[in-house]
């Protein structure tokens, strides 16, 4: 007991001696703490990894003297790691999808959203739903402008013209759950009503092509074989730049469905403090508006402020997140394996 | 413990700890379930997966599918390597090692880069469709469909079925073919009655390969199949990385590597019964 007082009084002094000698905000004596330290953080590779590394990671290891490790792959490769581990947790940081969080909070695996964290209330209100809301994006619609000549509404669609052109992604995700969703709204319910929802999609057969990345659907677009297909913002934004001829729409009837990514704090993790840390700086300002200007994936963090250019491309205004459609994910995460089925025989026919 | 078997521990406790251990987990897993409205696995063991399984005709088909084009994939592959394990090992000479190397490239360029090639190759944009539209020839549907998928499939696996060919052919001796030829057998013969049969170890293991390869395969279909063809990897794949159900997944993959370990089973009887019998004749 004596020995841990008396090392946090050195501590305080050290870090008041510190706070007088550097009057910027770095402070070597809080650097100590976490010297030899790691914080493994699992995230998406290519420039979501570049962008953490560069405004969360970076500044923490300076800060603190820990060194942060990435293990970058799908979502479901992180969910499957920290379920296994759920005993014993090796990962600090899982970034998931918006359908995943609130069951790893059900199930325990994460620690809930702490209301009190300065990182909580920047985010928009009731956006924390089992994890920390990292950015929002919105279903919406990629066409190709030669085929569809303005920016088309969901119910476009199913115009008899575009019978066979219309592309979607692999299922289950949020893409395709979105436009279960946006369908059965479209036949007067919601997603609720799984018959409704898939009758109506169901009409949208024979579905051109799934794609599992966006290469593989622009190229199909740029060869007119399919003229729409729902698409998240964010990176296909980032990818228009290179396709002239393909535009993206934002949907009014009903809006884009809100999508999210999602930073979880895995439950008993080996470095929580660390992990805190990383989130503020990943939640941060400067994260988050490069996100936005960047990646277009739209900033959860209420104070940033982005230019008029980037925020016409990007959900960040009130306004514009009461417009977007939201799902019921926990409902929809319990008919995942009935309607990944339904899917495969229904929609796909396979 | 003698000196041998000492050396061997560290592999064993390697393959111990890396396969064996994960693969018992793997088994154990396809017998829990997950509760309701969760993503933990529920008390208890049962059979609820493997029942699941082989009671919906989608999985079924999805086995048999896969059956068939790995059966097709292996065909395919035998026919293609024959005359090119022959070049190489005949007749090839300094070429050798350059065209044993370049077999060798879709092996370690990975399943997703060669997969992407094959999209812009046979693409409606592509290499295929604009020669067929400079010859003014209709063009040709080969992204979702079986030929496509197939097409993939040789093309990643081909490199397994030369490589052991080309080891066998190359041991064989060109007397053997010689003396064929100066008793008047035509080339036909030659290649039937001499050739192949002396080749037959290595068409095994290239067709054993090949077929494994084929079976489990998920970039290839995932990405050539456009999601018009299910086969066995893409289903598992969906199941373990996107629906999360790890123990319905775990249940797919213990039935592919039962499937596998049935094959090595019939191939080694049959191999055995043919030994014996050549040895009789």
């Amino acid at each position: 007991m004596s020995h841990m007082s008396c090392n946090s009084v050195l501590r305080a002094a050290a870090a008041g001696l510190a706070a007088t000698l550097f009057v910027t905000a770095e402070l070597p004596a809080v650097a100590q703490d976490f010297k030899g330290k790691t914080l493994v953080v699992g995230t998406w590779g290519g420039d979501i990894e570049r962008l953490l590394r560069q405004n969360a990671a970076e500044p923490l290891e300076k800060e603190t003297g820990a060194k942060v490790e990435f293990v970058l792959g799908g979502s479901g490769d992180r969910m499957a790691r920290i379920y296994a581990e759920k005993s014993n947790p090796t990962m600090d940081v899982a970034f998931v999808n918006i359908y995943e969080a609130p069951q790893a909070l059900k199930d325990g695996v994460v620690v809930a959203p702490d209301p009190n964290a300065p990182y909580y209330k920047d985010v928009w209100d009731g956006m924390n739903n089992g994890c920390y809301a990292m950015s929002l994006v919105g279903l919406g619609i990629a066409y190709n402008k030669k085929l569809v000549s303005t920016p088309p509404e969901w119910a476009d669609m199913w115009k008899p013209e575009y019978k066979g052109k219309i592309g979607l992604s692999s299922y289950p995700g949020s893409e395709g759950d979105g436009i279960l969703g946006a369908a059965a709204r479209l036949a007067g319910k919601d997603e609720h009503d799984a018959d409704a929802a898939f009758g109506k999609l169901k009409e949208l057969t024979p579905i051109a092509l799934t794609y599992t990345n966006l290469d593989e659907i622009f190229a199909m677009m740029d060869a007119g074989q399919v003229a729409m297909a729902p698409m998240i913002s964010g990176y296909v934004l980032a990818a228009l730049k290179t396709h002239p001829d393909i535009g993206f729409s934002f949907p009014k009837n009903p809006g884009p469905v809100l999508v999210r990514d999602m930073l979880c704090l895995v439950k008993n993790s080996p470095q929580p403090e660390l992990a805190k840390k990383f989130a503020a700086l990943a939640l941060g300002v400067k994260n988050q508006t490069d996100y936005a200007e960047q990646l277009y994936f739209g900033p959860t963090n209420k104070n940033v402020k982005l230019s008029a250019k980037i925020s016409a491309d990007v959900i960040d205004t009130p306004d514009e997140v009461k417009a977007l459609l939201q799902l019921d994910w926990p409902y929809v995460i319990a008919q995942r394996a009935n309607w990944t089925q339904r899917w495969n025989k229904e929609i796909l026919g396979q | 413990m003698p000196l041998p078997v000492f050396l061997l521990l560290p592999a064993l406790i390697l393959s111990a700890g890396v396969f064996l251990a994960p693969f018992l987990w793997l088994a154990s897993t396809s017998f829990r379930t997950q509760a309701a409205g969760s993503l933990l696995l529920a008390e208890g063991v049962s059979l609820d997966n493997y029942i699941r399984l082989f009671a919906d005709p989608y999985f079924v088909e999805v086995l048999i599918r896969t059956l068939a084009y790995s059966l097709a994939t292996t065909l395919a592959s035998v026919l293609i390597a024959l005359p090119v394990a022959r070049f190489i090992a005949v007749r090839a000479g300094r070429l050798k090692g350059f065209l044993l190397a370049l077999m060798l490239v879709p092996l370690v360029s990975g399943a997703l880069l060669p997969s992407l090639g094959m999209l812009h190759l046979m693409g409606p944009l592509g290499v295929v469709n604009g020669i067929a539209r400079m010859l003014g020839l209709p063009p040709v549907k080969l992204l979702g469909t079986s030929a496509g998928i197939l097409i993939g499939l040789v093309q990643s696996f081909l490199p397994l079925m030369v490589l052991p060919l080309v080891n066998t052919l190359s041991r064989l001796p060109s007397d053997l073919e010689q003396a064929a030829a100066s008793l008047g057998a035509p080339a036909i013969a030659i290649w039937r009655r001499v050739i192949l049969p002396l080749a037959m170890p290595g068409l095994v293991a290239g067709s054993v390969l090949v077929f494994c390869a084929s079976f489990t395969s998920f970039v290839t279909p995932q990405i050539l199949g456009q999601g018009h063809i299910a086969m066995f990897g893409t289903v598992a794949y969906q199941q373990a990385g996107q629906v999360l159900d790890w123990p319905f997944a775990s249940a797919l993959a213990v039935v592919a590597l039962a499937m596998i370990g049935l094959l090595q089973a019939v191939v080694t009887l049959a191999s055995r019964f043919v030994r014996r019998r050549e040895i009789r004749q």
